[in-house]
């Protein structure tokens, strides 16, 4: 027994002293690394007072918090902050909804977005394009409880846009927009494209437009046409940007846009089948409870449900090119 | 030959475009034509491009409130001008280290930035921070520091840029030449990255001049607000007082009368006018082709 | 590297110092207590008193710019008396709910708050975000006792303890229809004659023959229901309605509202009522207030609880003249009372001092008028006995000083009347609020911390169907079993049983 307790501390001993000796070439990488170990230290340190030290408060989801005793003295309940989220019939629904309008609008918004920059990239005229660019930044700029009121204009039974001049046009009937759920899965999509599309595009035509010219010479030399140059050098050339934006939006999966399904429907009961997603069922539920346990229990489901699939895409990606992972 | 297909090509893109143009412009139109109209013939007609009646009433209803209005709109320009500053260069700093494929720790260090993206404590631990260990409550910091690396996001984006569109061997061989990190980062790096540095600097830009958040769970001095922050409040207070009339009295109604429709419109045209006055500067660091030659020279 | 860990670790202890010291005062209060201890004698022995900042924080809808000016009069009368100045917090309704949440949560200067059932009372009682009054009121709220006494000041009560103290206000809401009354005229209509719902449908049949593009009938407002308007008059919602007393005069037993026979007709009769044509197809996603439609010709009439004085000023926002029919007489239940409260928050270091503002705020009407008017001669002008307006020159766009808040500050019958309501206002306010029927159970105030996952799934539940069935574009036949059904899966019996729990043993404390 004693024999192998002094033999383990004996290796020990020896390993840390291996550990001395290659630390020396660490030291010389860490000095040569200094200057960019210096550049982070802002950022590490803002990270790190500003998201890493309020992450105490991760506690919260798991206490009865009462003030009178402090957070810290609070009881532990366990999970039962979190049961409402699961409590309820509805709780099928709204991961569902969820998730397949964020996976709609991750796809198209990035087709749309990359498209709409690839286009934008091939107008000639410099002050057209720039005309253009500013115009469809335009909806980004304004606010969902505007969007909501200007739905509204287009969508109201009696005195809405659509009722009142595009149907009759094509020979349809009017149709109620807020108590048909059925149409909203489109509405919202189309809404959520029409205001984020514009911002979007901006990324993708910054990493565009930081393509070196001297590749599409050499394409159009060996007689390349424009088809062929978009697929075979642009898209390409921006797929690391493309797969970043990705992966960053994969990780908010389970997050929603708030406004966009709660202002931009009116808050309407009759569309809650297709409207209802974590964000505004956590928002109804707690808005006369206003309770801090529960509706830190709900964002912490939210980012363990995106850390995982994250954690998922990211390993994918990095089987396939290590240089595009997030990390 | 090629020159034909080109000019088709060339107009179908503006097709395209000024289809796409009309879709974005049509519902600001209607939102700049209602901000225009009288609230009676909204209440009568609902929104319209030409409402039978036009009216200043909204913007008299801002205008009588122009002292705080102006001073908000100082204090936006302000910490709007500051935040992108120091945001887009803490960002710049973070980033750049984390695309050199010889920083060591790269990976976990975007690891660290990115789980700040998921996970956070809520509302109410940072705000104690803030308030009780930094002492921000009612401080133009509070509406700066909270949004400065917005979540990480905009540092990841800028990491992947500089090492996607920075080839590793200028800057080996400009090390090589006996120039410093800081030297590449600020003379090669920087002036190599205009287009994403305008793009992330817009993008915090409107950040911080939409950001009613911060004011609204920091300031109490009506003093500090910035300008989404009063105009939201301004807003609020009128719907509050429209919908909850029945605990007024008589005498005290006259301030439930505000057009609430057509000022709620007005105060998105004055909200967003000024960023789309503004995008022209971001704009002209869009340039094509910045890439080695122009650095070289 | 050691540096930098160790300056981590430190920042780290003084967050947690700081986490750790938000609840620290619950053990404070008796040293606090302690230091101001030596007046516990008497309230009205200032010399005694520490001079004492109270900050007092209220919801700020209307005009304060001149609030600096009205605080420095307030001191004036605040440092003769209780020795205290007050440093007035206006927070904006929009801002209201997070940063009250944040400043309870953390341990700012606070000691006064408005509170009220909607803006979360009961999770504040709950939660120890307020001071316990019982034995504060006892000694130092004498006068507050006198205005708001018995089953009243119950109403901020949780958990058999006061926590928050009613202004005067109306304690009482009597419901009914109120109508365009140049149409009334026109048609002849016996508004005496209208007594129930069933007497409005051969009213609003009237309109909708002869006044086409008016609607007959409307909610309360954007985001009520028609039915919503008037359910005061059925039952006692006992703060949320999540279990109900249907009547006024029978047992204290709760029930499941949705379910009752009372419900099923009353969404009966919105159906009907939508069917035909009275309410208008797009309520639903109407956003204006019902006073503008009316304005705009677009509407006859609307359901409404309602006040003494109420007509008058709803002519006033309607720019019309109004009538009202009233179905019931004036109702008085915890949550009609609990609408707007102040409380005593646990970070005041000195909260004897804040009950005896609070006292003032009930017996002193010069202090009460400045608060709810500004200085006299400035932002009003005496016109004719009790009665006052803006002075000459000053009107609402260009007033300094129009806060709009009489109802929030203590006793309101002290205040002056603005012009435009009738002198005898507050007499008949009076009068309303010890006329009117009081639930049984006023007085009981449900804690919903031990059913809240329930309360949070139901929420979702009622948002889904409630309006819609209420204002009747959800057919009940088919969607009331299946609101009734997803209710009960989401947890309403239990919420309905905790609520019975807690109703006895009030009933028990209170016999």
């Amino acid at each position: 027994m004693e024999t192998t307790a002094s033999a383990a501390a004996a290796k020990q001993v020896e390993r840390s002293r291996e550990a001395r000796k290659a630390r020396s070439p660490v030291l010389k990488k860490l000095k040569r690394f200094a200057p960019l170990f210096i550049m982070i230290i802002p950022g590490v340190i803002y990270l790190f007072i500003n998201n890493y030290l309020p992450m105490l408060g991760l506690m919260i989801a798991f206490k009865d918090v009462n003030f009178a005793k402090g957070i810290l003295a609070s009881d532990w309940i366990g999970f039962k902050n979190f049961e409402y989220l699961f409590k309820t019939e509805d709780a099928w629904i709204i991961t569902r909804n969820t998730l397949l309008y964020n996976i709609t609008f991750i796809i198209l918004n990035l087709i749309i977005a990359v498209g709409i920059a690839i286009l934008l990239n091939e107008v000639k005229k410099k002050v057209a394009a720039r005309f253009y660019q500013s115009i469809v930044l335009i909806p980004y700029l304004i606010s969902m409880v505007i969007v909501g009121y200007l739905a509204l204009a287009m969508l109201s039974g009696e005195t809405g846009f659509i009722n009142k001049q595009i149907l009759p046009m094509l020979g349809i009937d009017p149709v109620s927009w807020y108590s048909e759920p059925k149409h909203w899965p489109v509405i919202l999509v189309i809404v959520n494209i029409w205001k984020n599309a514009g911002y979007l595009c901006i990324i993708y035509l910054a990493a565009i437009i930081g393509i070196d010219p001297e590749y599409y010479e050499a394409a159009t030399i060996d007689g390349a046409g424009k088809w062929r140059q978009i697929t075979h050098i642009m898209i390409p050339l921006i797929m690391p940007v493309i797969t970043i934006m990705t992966l960053l939006q994969i990780g908010r999966i389970f997050y929603s846009d708030f406004g966009l399904f709660y202002q931009v429907p009116l808050n309407t009961g009759e569309l809650l089948s297709t409207t209802n997603v974590v964000d505004t069922y956590v928002y109804r539920a707690l808005i006369n409870l206003g309770d801090i346990g529960m509706s830190s229990a709900a964002g912490l489901y939210q980012s363990i449900v995106g850390f995982v699939l994250v954690l998922l895409s990211n390993y994918v990606v990095s089987k396939r090119n290590r240089d595009n992972a997030l990390f | 030959m090629a020159s034909r297909k080109d000019n088709l090509f060339q107009i179908c893109i503006h097709a395209f475009f000024i289809i796409l143009a009309l879709m974005c412009l049509m519902p600001f139109a209607l939102l700049l034509t209602t901000s225009f109209t009288s609230e009676a013939s909204i209440v009568k007609e609902g929104y319209s491009l030409m409402p039978s009646q036009w009216s200043l009433e909204a913007y008299r209803f801002l205008w009588s409130d122009i002292d705080n209005i102006a001073r908000s709109y100082g204090i936006t320009i302000l910490v709007t001008l500051i935040g992108t500053f120091v945001g887009l260069s803490i960002s710049a700093l973070l980033s750049y280290p984390m695309s050199r494929r010889d920083m060591p720790m790269r990976k976990q260090l975007a690891f660290y930035v990115f789980f700040t993206m998921l996970f956070n404590g809520g509302l109410v631990p940072t705000y104690i921070i803030y308030t009780q260990v930094f002492d921000m409550k009612n401080s133009l910091l509070a509406l700066i520091i909270p949004g400065l690396l917005t979540n990480g996001f905009f540092v990841l984006i800028m990491r992947t840029f500089f090492q996607n569109s920075i080839p590793h061997d200028i800057i080996e061989s400009a090390s090589i030449d006996g120039a410093g990190e800081f030297k590449i980062f600020f003379r090669m790096i920087l002036p190599l990255s205009l287009p994403i540095l305008a793009t992330i600097g817009l993008m915090q830009t409107i950040g911080y001049w939409n950001d009613w958040f911060n004011g609204l769970i920091y300031i109490t001095d009506s003093k500090l607000f910035s300008l989404q922050n009063l105009l939201n409040r301004i807003l609020l207070n009128a719907q509050f007082i429209q919908n909850n009339a029945s605990t007024l009295n008589a005498g005290e109604v006259s301030n439930a009368s505000i057009p609430l429709e057509t000022v709620r419109m007005a105060m998105a045209v004055i909200g967003v006018v000024p960023l789309l006055c503004a995008y022209p500067f971001f704009q002209k660091y869009f340039v094509k082709g910045l890439v080695i030659g122009a650095v070289k020279g | 590297m050691n540096k930098r860990t160790n300056g981590m670790i430190a920042v780290l202890l003084a967050v947690i110092l700081v986490l750790a010291a938000c609840g620290g005062n619950s053990e404070g209060q008796p040293s606090n207590a302690g230091s101001t201890g030596n007046t516990d004698g008497a309230a009205g022995q200032t010399a005694e008193l520490k001079p004492y900042e109270l900050t007092v924080a209220f919801l700020s809808i209307g005009q304060i710019k001149d609030l600096p000016e009205v605080q420095a009069e307030v001191n004036k009368i605040t440092q003769a008396k209780i020795n205290a100045t007050v440093k007035f917090l206006p927070i904006d309704i929009g801002a209201w709910q997070q940063q009250m949440n944040l400043m309870l949560a953390g341990n700012e200067p606070l000691d006064i708050l408005v509170t009220s059932t909607g803006l979360n009372f009961g999770t504040q009682a709950a939660k120890g975000q307020l001071v316990e009054l019982d034995e504060l009121l006892e000694k130092y709220g004498a006068d507050i006792q006198k205005v708001v006494g018995g089953d009243v000041i119950k109403a901020g009560s949780s958990g058999g303890k006061i926590y928050a103290v009613p202004s005067v206000r109306d304690w009482a809401a009597d419901y009914g229809l109120v109508m365009r009354k140049d149409i009334v005229d026109k048609y002849q209509i016996d508004v005496d004659a209208i007594k129930s719902l069933d007497d409005m449908t051969a009213v609003f049949q009237t309109i909708k023959d002869n006044e086409p593009g008016m609607a007959a009938v409307l909610p309360e407002g954007p985001s009520f229901s028609v039915i919503q308007s008037i359910v005061g008059s059925v039952i006692d919602p006992l703060g949320d309605e999540n279990g109900v007393l249907v009547g006024f005069d029978g047992e204290l037993k709760v029930v499941n509202w949705y379910e009752t026979p009372e419900y099923a007709s009353l969404v009966k009769k919105a159906r009907d009522w939508y069917n035909a044509g009275f309410i208008p197809k797009d309520i639903s996603t109407n956003q204006t207030t019902s006073e503008q439609l009316i304005k705009a010709n677009k509407a006859f009439a609307f359901m409404a609880h309602m006040k003494p004085g109420y007509e008058s000023k709803e002519s006033l926002l309607a720019g019309t003249p109004l009538v009202a029919a009233r179905i019931s007489p004036a109702i008085s239940t915890t949550s009609s009372i609990a609408n707007i409260m102040f409380g005593i928050a646990r970070n005041s270091k000195d909260p004897e001092r804040a009950m005896m503002f609070l006292n003032l705020l009930y017996s002193d009407a010069e202090l009460v008028n400045l608060i709810d008017y500004g200085i006299k001669g400035k932002h009003y002008e005496v016109k004719e006995g009790n009665i006052i307006g803006f002075p000459a020159g000053v009107d609402s766009s260009n007033a300094t000083y129009n806060p709009t808040h009489g109802w929030m500050w203590g006793n309101q019958l002290l205040s002056h009347i603005w012009e435009g309501d009738s002198a005898d206002l507050w007499t008949k306010l009076d009068e309303f609020n010890n006329s009117a029927v009081k639930s049984k159970a006023l007085g009981f105030s449900f804690t919903a911390d031990p059913v809240k996952t329930e309360v949070a799934a139901v929420q979702n539940v009622k948002d889904q169907f409630k309006i819609g069935l209420e204002n009747g574009t959800l057919d009940p036949e088919s969607y009331l079993p299946e609101y009734i059904a997803k209710l009960k899966s989401a947890g309403m019996d239990k919420i309905v049983a905790e609520k019975q729990k807690q109703l006895d043993e009030w009933a028990a404390a209170n016999k």
